[in-house]
């Protein structure tokens, strides 16, 4: 019945392995080669120093999503909501970009405190509703489109850029607003600061902190945790809101180094893919970023892969979310199950009250 | 069939669960399996039934010996076993649950399987309804259902860990009619591991006895019950005498307090608990002694009335505030509601008796070693709550408890305990109430009742009876008042 | 089960090795030969905004790139669809055209003003490529660096057509244009086609041009982004319900003529008009009125030769139709081909406005020309400039207008 701990932990990579396997068949399929496919997505994701970079850069606000998700998860709580609350956080990012002109420093921490507040603000309410008898993924999914249609109502009203009339997205910020970048990428230092820092900070949270403890009694069982004195409903609020804070923090990257402005579609299912990056890290702190680089870094290859074999664009798409089917399929039971029967209970019990 | 077991051991890490027990099973008979909290009960049927590999040893079927990978092998086999902790509950429905334990499983006619579910429940006396969801059934029931799953997939020899635990006097009296007629009719093995000298008294015809993971003898039953308490326990476990009442002030005050859930509502109850005091709460399960238990935690919301803590009203006590006022609440089912599985001991310490950011482990493991030592948990704080055996969950549970708790309420307090363990928790229990703390607990043990209380209440259909002086009542009186007596 | 899954798993191992060992051999030879044709002809990319099988706007680029690939001997176009945040997240239009530029490419096409402020950054980062922005104005205004220029077609005058077809045929005389997003295109767009409207309305029909209703709805982008936009479809079975006949499509996809097609099979008395892409009248002819559709290629082609000869310069180029082949992609920028569903007068009547255009015998934007709000754009005894025309601020008085 135990598996060697060694090989729970490889496990992991079993379903990447598979992935790998099954897309290789698709090309096939396709009448292309697996092995220059797989050599152009290696060459686009890492083949010059500005490649690696752009990879980087597209890694930090899928890892702070991913690494809020840990926390939340830690609780029992499936914020689904984690795209809204990384778009309010480019939402708030630009409206204290757009809003303020103070030296750099001062400017650029202010945006990223008004992004976390604001991420963070999105994620308490899926939490309140909760506590209201709305599931978090039914709420979350609620919000997630009030923040589409937030971002619309902004970028075509009150910040239309002056030449009016496009629906593309704000005119670019003031360059103090915008984080210094490295060379002619899109990679930011100061990002990657925030990650480790957002990184050092789940791993006290989860591994060292008596909150983290509480969110763990209370994401195993929480009847249990009740009676051991710890509070579901302040405890939902607040994992909710630390994590909204990580995925807002990954928002305003998302405007303020990827980007230059707040664009429709900012996000583009960076919190969705968030979702995915921790399922098949089965939650492991350490393994969440090394799968989150993956992802990355498939994605990222997956465009010089379009520009050389002129496949299908969606092929790197294709590739993660075959993974983390295969991941539920056979690599991590558990999950499945948990999702199954919160989904169940949802549907279920709309007006339960934990 | 004939089951064997042949020098059986299993340990994990540094305790020895089962050293080189052999042992043999014949058909048509029913067994009592006996032993101390943490004997190694549980972990021998595990074995026998596939869910653990044995380290060393081997289990021979009329002879053959046999590799059990898992509880299908073995079932496949015919050994099939209840176990004490109801496995985590899966969302489905009863006919679910059940077809997915068949051979052909998910392609039976959903139809054609319901019919056969409900014969087989006829056919052992139990009521089954198919498409019920499992989460939704009494423990009770979801032994019946698992019961029918383990005979209809060929179980020769069954295994019940504890049967009797968490199910009402006449659930249990179904169940054994129909464990005899499983063993006198239809030639079934039967094990019984049970705590309950009387239990097994009535139903088996043969003890045997584990004393920390050895097999130390057997009797034939019926057999002076002397005799099994000397085999289970190396030195015979001391009574505590009953203490003399010490009422103080009083901590818990109720006037015409009202609960009221959709199944049964609480007729207007007053009721005060004085410092020093325990009061026992008695009555067939879900006649409303647990919705007022439950409502003096704040873990139900009144309906009407007057609730006082250490004379404070509380028109709207929520359990975590109360838990500050020193009132703490242990519930029945230790890993569903008071243990967190996948947490250790030391983590279980660090969540109820430390403040500030940081967990101190190495001050939370100091001090659940104190605790493991004091209450004798036979565990290591990095141990992990779900692998201990339930009589140590239950210790856990008391050592817990703050050393200022001043009113204690209590689900079954020694369910699932050995004798000695009970009597054990008990003086703690005392301890406490001589240091000033007001205990109400509810139990189905009516000895336990009359021995341990000062005063008991009995409920029936809701309604409260007068209360009772413990020292003058008696098991016929508390009798006649459980079956709704005036 | 760990068994079970054991096998499985070997199984899948073992395929993948066979594959990894056959698949490289069968095709290295193709992909050497692409590299030496990539090394002695030009090669261009090709950025589209949606995918290249739309048929629509990025449809239409993309067969551009084919048409050059056909015409000028070596030349590659190496394609990368989809480039918009809610696609792909992961890429830039930076981060492509470095790839692109990598890859060998020496004129990079960006067909979308999505992407007209990115070009220009970029390209001032890669001065040795020439960057043609599509739509865009940069290099009329002087915003853009010296190695980008604009293309556009003159649409202007198609959708004038494409109006005028739309008032010949309406028996309710409630004419319904589903509209993208609101910009200077989209708007100069949509006035045209309703200052078409009323021309034939009253010319042809002798009718009262004012009691002509023209209804747009913006969906809020070039194609439907459910949760984002309108969805395309409802805005299009909402104009049908509130009494059009007639439906004009601006976007970049085929709603409109979609649903016309399913409602007319109910036998519903409805046409449409759709836009862009030469074949788009395909999926429903007998409802299907014409197409004004954008053909890439010939500009393309003429851009590509002179990269391709290093005489390159840059320019601002809104091309008008070639008159004489309004019908031919190969020969003209922008044209207009008949639907089956057009018949009788109206098809001559069409004809005939086609020819006054063509000898300029109607200019549609003579004074005087109102905007919606009834400010007086081109006063009566005037006609619009170019630049009047391009940067038209609003919609014209009389077309009715929601979002
Ligand atoms: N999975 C496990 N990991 C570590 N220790 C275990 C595990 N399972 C059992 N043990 C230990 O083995 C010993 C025997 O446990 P077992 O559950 O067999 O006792 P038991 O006789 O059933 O006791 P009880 O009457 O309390 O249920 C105990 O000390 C227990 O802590
Ligand atoms: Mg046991």
């Amino acid at each position: 019945m135990t598996r060697p701990a060694w090989l729970a932990q490889l496990w992991t990579l079993a379903p990447v392995l598979a992935a790998l396997l099954l897309t290789s068949l698709l090309l096939v399929a396709f009448g292309a080669s697996p092995a220059e496919a797989f050599s152009a997505m290696w060459q686009g994701a890492f083949g010059s120093q500005d490649r690696l970079l752009t990879t980087v850069a597209f890694w930090i606000p899928l890892l702070l999503s991913a690494l809020g998700l840990l926390v939340s998860f830690r609780a029992g709580l499936w914020n689904i909501g984690i795209e809204g609350q990384f778009i309010l956080g480019a939402i708030g990012a630009s409206w204290v970009a757009l809003s303020l002109q103070l030296p750099a420093p001062l400017q650029i921490s202010l945006e990223v405190l008004a992004a976390m507040a604001a991420g963070a603000l999105w994620a308490a309410l899926a939490g309140l509703l909760k506590r209201w008898g709305v599931h978090e993924i039914f709420g979350g999914l609620a919000l997630n489109n009030l923040a589409v249609i937030l971002t619309n109502f902004m970028i075509s009203g009150p910040w239309q850029p002056p030449e009016g009339g496009s629906f593309r997205g704000t005119a670019p910020f003031h360059a103090d607003a915008l984080l210094p970048l490295v060379g002619s990428t899109r990679f930011s230092l100061v990002a990657l600061a925030l990650a480790g820092l957002a990184f050092g900070l789940v791993l006290l949270a989860l591994r060292n902190s008596r909150w983290g403890l509480r969110l763990k009694a209370l994401g195993r069982n929480p009847r249990s945790a009740r009676l051991l004195g710890v509070s579901s409903r302040r405890e939902t609020l607040l994992a909710m809101a630390f994590c909204g804070a990580l995925a807002g923090l990954g928002g305003a990257l998302r405007v303020l180094s990827w980007f230059d402005s707040l664009r429709q579609s900012i996000s583009g299912g960076i919190g969705y893919l968030a979702l995915m990056v921790v399922i098949l890290a089965a939650f492991r702190l350490f393994w969440t970023p090394l799968v989150a680089f993956f992802f990355a870094s498939v994605l990222s290859g997956s465009i010089v892969l379009q520009l050389r074999t002129q496949l299908h664009s969606s092929l790197g798409d294709i590739l993660t979310g075959v993974m983390v089917l295969l991941v539920l399929l056979f690599g991590n039971r558990e999950v499945l199950q948990t999702w199954w029967s919160e989904v169940r209970s949802a549907r279920r019990t709309p007006g339960r009250q934990s | 069939m004939r089951v064997e077991l042949d020098k059986i051991s299993k340990s994990f890490g540094p305790v020895q669960a089962n050293r080189g027990i052999s042992l043999t099973f014949e058909a048509g008979r029913i067994y009592g399996l006996l032993g101390e909290n943490g004997a190694g009960k549980s972990t021998l049927m595990k074995i026998l039934s596939g869910y653990q590999t044995p380290d060393s040893g081997r289990i021979l079927l009329d002879a053959v010996p046999q590799q059990f990978r898992s509880p299908l092998d073995a079932l496949a086999a015919g050994i099939g076993m209840l176990y004490q902790d109801p496995l985590d509950v899966p969302p489905f429905t009863v006919l679910e649950n059940y077809l997915l334990g068949q051979p052909g499983g998910l392609a039976i006619p959903r139809r054609t399987a319901a019919d056969q579910l409900r014969q087989l429940g006829q056919h052992y006396g139990f009521d089954v309804h198919p498409h019920e969801r499992i989460e939704d059934l009494s423990l009770g029931e979801r032994q019946q259902l698992e019961l029918l799953r383990l005979l209809s997939g060929g179980a020769q020899l069954l295994i019940l860990d504890e049967p009797t635990t968490g199910i009402s006097a006449e659930q249990k009296s179904v169940l054994f009619n129909s464990l005899r007629d499983l063993a006198r009719k239809e030639r079934k093995t039967l094990i019984l591991v049970s705590h309950k000298l009387e239990e097994v008294q009535d139903l088996c015809d043969q003890a045997i006895v584990l004393r920390q993971g050895d097999y130390v003898g057997g009797a034939k039953l019926p057999c002076p019950s002397r005799k099994l308490v000397n085999l289970m326990f190396a030195e015979l476990p001391r009574r505590a005498p009953r203490p003399r009442p010490v009422a103080g002030t009083p901590q818990l005050e109720l006037r015409d307090l009202v609960v009221r859930t959709p199944r049964l509502a609480l007729q207007p109850v007053d009721l005060s608990l004085h410092a020093g005091e325990v009061l026992g709460l008695a009555g067939l399960e879900g006649n409303g002694q647990e919705l007022l238990l439950r409502a003096c935690a704040g873990l139900l919301p009144l309906a009407g009335g007057e609730l006082r803590l250490a004379g404070q009203r509380q028109p709207r006590l929520d359990y975590l505030a109360a838990r500050k006022l020193g009132l703490h609440y242990l519930a029945a089912g230790r890993l569903e509601e008071g243990l967190v599985s996948g947490m250790t001991l030391a983590e279980h310490m660090a969540l109820v008796s430390q403040n500030g950011l940081f967990v101190d482990r190495a001050a939370s493991r100091a001090q659940t070693r104190r605790q493991i030592k004091q209450y004798q948990i036979v565990a290591r704080p990095g141990s992990r709550v779900e692998e201990l055996s339930g009589g140590n969950q239950q210790r856990v549970l008391f050592g817990l408890l703050p050393d200022d708790a001043q009113l204690i309420l209590a689900e079954h307090p020694t369910r699932g305990l050995d004798l000695r363990s009970s009597d054990w928790i008990w003086q703690q229990l005392d301890l406490r109430r001589r240091e000033g703390a007001a205990i109400l607990f509810l139990s189905a043990d009516l000895d336990e009742l009359l021995e341990r209380s000062d005063r008991i209440a009995v409920f029936s259909g809701g309604r409260m009876s007068r209360l009772l002086d413990a020292r003058q009542t008696s098991l016929n009186e508390l009798g006649h008042l459980i079956g709704g007596g005036a | 089960m760990i068994f079970h899954k054991k096998v499985v798993f070997a199984v899948l191992l073992s395929l993948t090795l066979v594959l990894g060992a056959c698949a490289p051999a069968a095709s290295q030879p193709d992909a050497a030969a692409g590299e030496d044709a990539a090394a002695e002809g030009l090669t261009i990319g090709l950025i589209l905004v949606g995918p290249r099988n739309d048929h629509g706007w990025s449809q239409a680029h993309y067969e551009g790139g084919l048409f050059v690939e056909e015409h000028l001997p070596g030349s590659q176009v190496i394609v990368f669809e989809s480039l918009n945040p809610a696609d792909k997240p992961e890429a830039t239009v930076a981060s492509v055209v470095a790839d692109m530029v990598e890859q060998g490419a020496k004129l990079i096409i960006t067909t979308s003003d999505e992407f007209e402020e990115d070009t220009t950054t970029v390209a001032a980062s890669h001065p040795e490529v020439v960057f043609i922005n599509v739509s865009g104005d940069d290099a009329r205004t002087g915003e853009a660096p010296a190695n980008l220029g604009n293309v556009m077609g003159r649409m202007e005058d198609m959708k004038a057509i494409a109006g005028c077809a739309a008032a010949l045929n309406t028996q309710t005389g409630h004419i319904g244009y589903v509209g993208p997003l609101i910009n200077h295109e989209t708007i100069r767009l949509t006035a045209s086609a309703y200052l078409g409207a009323r021309h034939c309305y009253e010319t042809y029909r002798g009718e009262d041009p004012a009691a002509l209703k023209f209804d747009v709805t913006w969906i809020g982008f070039w194609f439907n982004i459910p949760g984002v936009t309108l969805d395309p479809t409802e805005v299009a079975n909402n104009f049908f319900d509130t009494g059009v006949d007639v439906i004009m499509s601006g976007i970049d996809t085929t709603e409109a003529i979609d649903v016309t097609a399913q409602r007319a099979a109910a036998d519903e008395a409805i046409l449409a008009v759709p836009y862009d892409y030469l074949n788009a009248c395909d999926s429903a002819p007998a409802f299907c009125l014409g197409v004004p559709f954008f053909s890439w290629g010939p500009a393309y082609l003429a851009l590509a030769e002179s990269v391709a000869a290093g005489a390159w310069e840059q320019s601002w180029d809104w091309n008008a139709a070639n008159w004489d082949a309004l019908t031919d992609p190969g020969q003209t920028d922008v044209g207009w081909l008949d639907g089956p569903a057009l018949q009788g007068q109206a098809a001559s009547d069409l004809h005939d406005f086609i020819a006054k255009l063509a000898a300029g015998e109607v200019d549609l934007w003579a004074g005087p020309v109102n905007l919606r709000d009834g400010t007086v754009y081109v006063a009566a005894g005037q006609s619009a400039t170019d630049e009047q025309i391009w940067y038209l601020p609003a919609l014209l008085q009389g077309m009715g207008e929601s979002q």
